[in-house]
């Protein structure tokens, strides 16, 4: 009943620290069917958040393939690639990563001015994205003068503007206190219910357990 | 887009005021130096473009070689203009004369105008080479028989006031009480830029009524002179060689025997139509109006230019170094979905609201620049000038060419960064542009180094020759001028006795010019003694018998003359050695022959002094007394005085005294204009002094762009080693320890750029110096002294930063980690 989203089979990424390769992500195989709620874990620097930056084509496997709703992103070009991420995929730091300089309702609209939405269009689906997360009043501020979970809701309302079919999360309550982070969790949930498939890294097992698939990442292979 | 664009790009200026505000004064200057000198360069190369074939019209000119050198006259011969009148190389041949009248009356109205300017006699092929609209009149009869008239309308309304151009055809103009002229066109002044300033145009024949009348019915070859003119519009299939060719077979068939044992020769050239405006060698009809220099353009040019560089500098600069700040909004914008030309997109139009900004700021202060600079620019230059569409043009594309420079590296530079990277603070950005922001700055204080030492240099020679013994007394001494029409002594004489009851007053002669002067009066002499004869042309100064000692000119050998109409000369020391006598004492006595086989006594020799400016040598020259007195024509036009600078009354009430005595004398005249000779000494260097304060100008501006730029990157760098600044501190590091630190980096940047200026800085003003004939050195201490004043400005700019920082508690720093 759910399309395959993505799948990854024998990708590897090395880069070379010093005179030796190191590889990152060893022979990783894995697919992904649309809606699915899938929790990364593993310790520090066992390839979690380069495996969601390469899902997420920020980043690129050396070796091996990568398919995104049956199109190769591994032998794309740059310009195609981009496109398919601007579509189809939402980002959320641990540290929320907004921009500065700029106020609330900026900040989730940035990402619809690079799918070149018009100006009417934009401004509705900031308002809704604002009104479902209830952070209408505090649209005219800038980050700066939020809480943590509020800038973290900020950086999910912008990851979810453009509706994306995936969103990836690396760490996305890293920064917040636990009643902040199970906030956030359970929105992730409800958006899964939604039908949004949804990736994320975590060292929590408690927000692990929100998923349903987990996958333990060690020294870049899965375990 | 656009909109999220200028709003980010704004809040950035604004959130980093101090960096904003280097960008901005530094292109805001470079911006306006460009604009007023852009005005300028614009003004000056736009005269006469709007004539139809204006690139097939050339004026015919003389240019004379002789064994001294190379002489030239707008002028032709006016045999020259019947010789080629036929030939069908040329389209059309003009031939004009200058000359005005002493008056010219409108005999209905009562009006006269006393020596009205630029009149000249014409043929009516002016009106088929240059074009001007009739008001009234025909084009075609207007000119074709004597005693006929053309008026332009400012003219016209001059002699005909408020009346209509129809009306005033066939009016009457008396000239010189002596002749009627009718009026037979008005025609509309041309409204663009023009050397072409004539305003009223009289029939050729015309002349024959003048007094040059004989330059007309007995047509010379070896008379030339500047007021006759000759335009010619060549075909268009004519060859300018073949026509060359052709002048020269003109001017060898056609040679004066006497210019040809002398080694002269008299040829004519074409000179185009666009080099009027230029060429000083011939001159503009206007002479009120300086030639303007394609030369002195040029280095506006450049000193804008590198004004503008300057800025651009500061811009790149500072923008790679706060990259580390963007680099995080740029690893974001990325994630979202920007591409990296998007990005450049949007970094460049920061870089085109700051340049907008400056622009804006520019153009109110260009406004102040033209009011300020007024003795440099033309009359006629104003601040509407800037609204001619080519002016808008040339602004959009330099701004545009601004932005480019200014904002594409740096664009480039920080779209690169890779977002996964920056997002997770590995890249340690801004420093990897370390080595070009180095060159960069070496760049900057390259020009402004060269600028300051040139400025010093400049100074020092103009200093040189303000200050340079003439070999005569220079200071306390005034001249007055009688009126040019007197012709006789009474009146000067009793304007002498006058002076001479004033106390304060110590010496006064009547003579001609001061002993320097921008006139010069020669004759050609030779001094033979049997077989070998020595030809030199002589300048003549004219004097009584006290105008040596008034001026403190010493007498080598022999005496002055003995009255003031005695024909005897006291010449020069370079005369005496010109003409090769051994000894002072040699020459007294011996005898010169004069223009036209007189005989002149050398009775004295005296000191050399400097006749002119420095930029020339001394000339042979002779000091004589009024020798044609008796035949109505005297030579003394000025009475020389000397002051007693020794009494204690206040020099304001002594030259009231010498006013009040004139106007006693002349009661008729109103233009009483006492001339000091040390001003007359300094008004020989007013293109130095020009060229010394523009120097001062480009100096301060650029000392002033590079050391905000050096500022910015010294906040900068500072900023990002707070940490290290306050590790060092707690490890026992001195105040002045940091501070050395911190400027070291850039002072010797300083030094590098000075090691680089002194041979560019050298060069230039070696160059410069070439065109006077006495000079001062390029010395050491000036270079030393530059470097100095150079590091100690730098120094001083960065310790307002770096003080501060490494005076503050480290703990601040520290905890701040």
């Amino acid at each position: 009943m759910y399309n395959k989203l993505l799948s990854i089979n024998d990708a590897t990424k090395t880069v070379n620290s010093g005179s030796n390769a190191v590889n990152i992500l060893d022979k990783i195989n894995l697919q992904v069917q649309e809606g699915e709620f899938i929790s990364l874990m593993g310790p520090s620097g066992s390839g979690k958040s380069t495996l969601l930056n390469c899902i997420g084509m920020l980043d690129a496997f050396t070796d091996g393939g990568y398919s995104f709703l049956g199109e190769p992103v591994h032998s794309m070009k740059e310009k195609n690639r981009s496109k398919l991420y601007k579509e189809y995929i939402g980002f959320v730091f641990q540290a929320y990563h907004l921009i500065d300089e700029l106020k609330v309702w900026e900040n989730i609209e940035t990402p619809l001015l690079y799918k070149n939405y018009k100006s009417s269009e934009r401004k509705a689906m900031v308002a809704d994205m604002l009104d479902r997360f209830n952070i209408v009043g505090k649209k005219d501020l800038f980050p700066q003068q939020l809480s943590g979970g509020q800038q973290q809701l900020v950086g999910i309302a912008r990851a979810l503007v453009g509706k994306p079919k995936l969103i990836l999360a690396d760490e996305p309550t890293g920064n917040l206190n636990s009643a902040q982070s199970k906030e956030i969790m359970d929105l992730f949930l409800e958006l899964n219910k939604e039908g949004v498939t949804i990736i994320q890294a975590t060292h929590s097992e408690a927000n692990a357990s929100y998923g349903t698939r987990i996958i333990n990442l060690l020294d870049g292979r899965i375990v | 887009m656009i909109k999220n664009y200028f709003k980010i790009a704004w809040r950035n200026i604004v959130k980093h005021k101090i960096f904003s505000l280097i960008n901005v004064i530094g292109l805001t200057i470079g911006l306006s130096a460009s604009f007023v000198i852009g005005l300028m360069i614009y003004h000056e190369y736009t005269f006469d473009k709007f004539h139809k074939d204006g690139d097939r019209i050339y004026r015919v000119v003389t240019n004379y070689e002789t064994p001294d050198g190379k002489f030239y006259n707008p002028g032709i011969t006016l045999a020259l203009e019947d010789a080629i009148k036929d030939n069908s190389n040329f389209e059309t041949v003009n031939g004009f004369y200058e000359k005005t009248s002493p008056t010219v009356q409108n005999k209905e109205n009562d009006i006269v105008l006393k020596y009205p300017s630029f009149v000249i006699y014409t043929t009516p092929e002016y009106f088929e080479m240059f074009e001007y609209k009739f008001l009234a009149g025909d084009i075609h009869t207007a000119l074709n028989s004597p005693n006929q008239v053309v008026l332009t309308q400012s003219r016209a309304n001059e002699y005909f006031p408020n009346q209509k151009p129809s009306a005033i055809i066939g009016k009457t103009l008396v000239y010189n009480k002596d002749f009627n002229v009718k009026v037979t066109g008005v025609v509309e002044d041309f409204k663009e830029r023009t050397d072409f300033v004539f305003n009223e145009f009289l029939s050729r024949p015309t002349i024959l009524n003048t007094s040059s009348k004989d330059q007309f019915t007995n047509k010379q070859w070896n008379n030339t002179t500047s007021s006759s003119q000759l335009f010619v519009k060549i075909s268009p299939s004519a060859s300018l060689e073949s026509i060359q060719e052709e002048l020269d077979r003109l001017a060898i068939e056609n040679e004066d025997k006497e210019m040809k044992t002398y080694g002269q020769a008299q040829r004519f050239a074409l000179q185009p139509l666009d080099d009027i405006h230029f060429n000083s060698y011939y001159g503009i009809y206007d002479w009120n109006r300086g030639i303007a220099s394609k030369s002195l353009l040029r280095n506006l040019g450049l000193v804008a230019m590198f004004l503008l560089l300057l800025g651009c500098v500061n811009f790149i600069n500072l923008s790679t170094a706060q990259a580390s700040q963007r680099a995080k909004e740029i690893g974001i914008r990325k994630t979202l979905g920007s591409s990296q030309k998007q990005l450049i997109g949007q970094f460049m139009g920061e870089t085109l609201m700051l340049v907008l900004l400056s622009a804006l700021l520019s153009l109110a202060l260009t406004k102040w620049l033209i009011s300020l600079f007024s003795d440099f620019l033309p009359k006629e230059l104003t601040y509407s000038l800037l609204g001619t569409p080519s002016i808008i043009l040339g602004i959009i594309v330099l701004l545009t060419i601004i932005t480019m420079l200014a904002g594409f590296y740096p664009a480039v530079v920080l779209s690169k960064f890779n977002a996964v990277s920056v997002l997770k603070n590995h890249l340690a950005v801004g420093q990897n542009k370390a080595k070009l922001r180095k060159f960069l700055t070496v760049f900057q204080f390259t020009i402004a180094q060269v600028f300051i030492i040139a400025t010093l240099l400049v100074s020092k020679q103009i200093n040189y020759l303000l200050n340079k013994e003439m070999g005569f007394k220079t200071e306390a001494v005034v001249s007055v001028y009688s009126p040019w029409s007197e012709s006789e002594l009474i009146k000067k004489e009793r304007y002498v006795q006058k002076l001479k009851a004033i106390p304060q007053i110590s010496k006064v002669s009547i003579g001609g010019m001061p002993p320097a002067s921008l006139n010069t009066n020669s004759t050609s002499t030779s001094y033979g003694d049997g077989e070998n004869e020595v030809r030199s042309d002589l300048e003549l100064l004219f004097g009584d018998t006290n105008y040596a000692d008034l001026f403190e000119i010493k007498l080598l050998a022999g005496r002055m003359f003995l009255n003031d109409t005695i024909q005897e000369l006291v010449i020069n020391e370079t005369a005496r050695k010109t003409y090769g006598f051994k000894t002072p004492e040699e020459a007294v006595g011996k005898q010169l022959n004069f223009w036209g086989d007189e005989k002149v006594e050398i009775v004295g020799v005296m000191n050399d002094f400097h006749q002119r400016s420095l930029k020339s040598d001394i000339k042979p020259m002779a000091l004589r007394g009024d020798w044609y007195r008796k035949n109505g024509s005297s030579q003394f036009r000025a009475i020389h005085i000397s002051l007693d600078t020794s009494t204690s009354e206040h020099l304001d009430v002594v030259l009231g005294k010498i006013e009040t005595a004139f106007k006693s004398v002349y009661t008729e005249i109103d233009n009483y204009e006492p001339i000091f000779m040390d001003e007359t000494i300094a008004h020989f260097y007013n293109r130095e002094q020009r060229i010394s304060k523009l120097l001062n100008w480009a100096t301060g501006l650029s000392i002033l762009i590079s050391c905000l730029g050096l500022l910015g990157l010294v906040i900068y760098t500072t900023n990002r080693r707070v940490k290290e600044i306050g590790v060092r501190k707690v490890l026992g590091a001195s105040v002045f320890q940091i501070n050395v630190l911190l400027c070291k980096e850039f002072l010797i940047l300083v030094l590098v750029a000075f090691v680089i200026a002194v041979p560019l800085a050298w060069y230039g003003v070696h160059d410069w110096l070439q065109d006077f004939a006495f000079k001062t050195g390029i010395s050491f201490w000036v270079f030393v002294v530059s470097a100095v004043a150079m590091i100690l400005v730098t120094t001083i700019v960065m310790s307002a930063k770096t003080w501060h920082a490494s005076s503050s508690n480290p703990v601040n720093a520290l905890r701040s980690e």
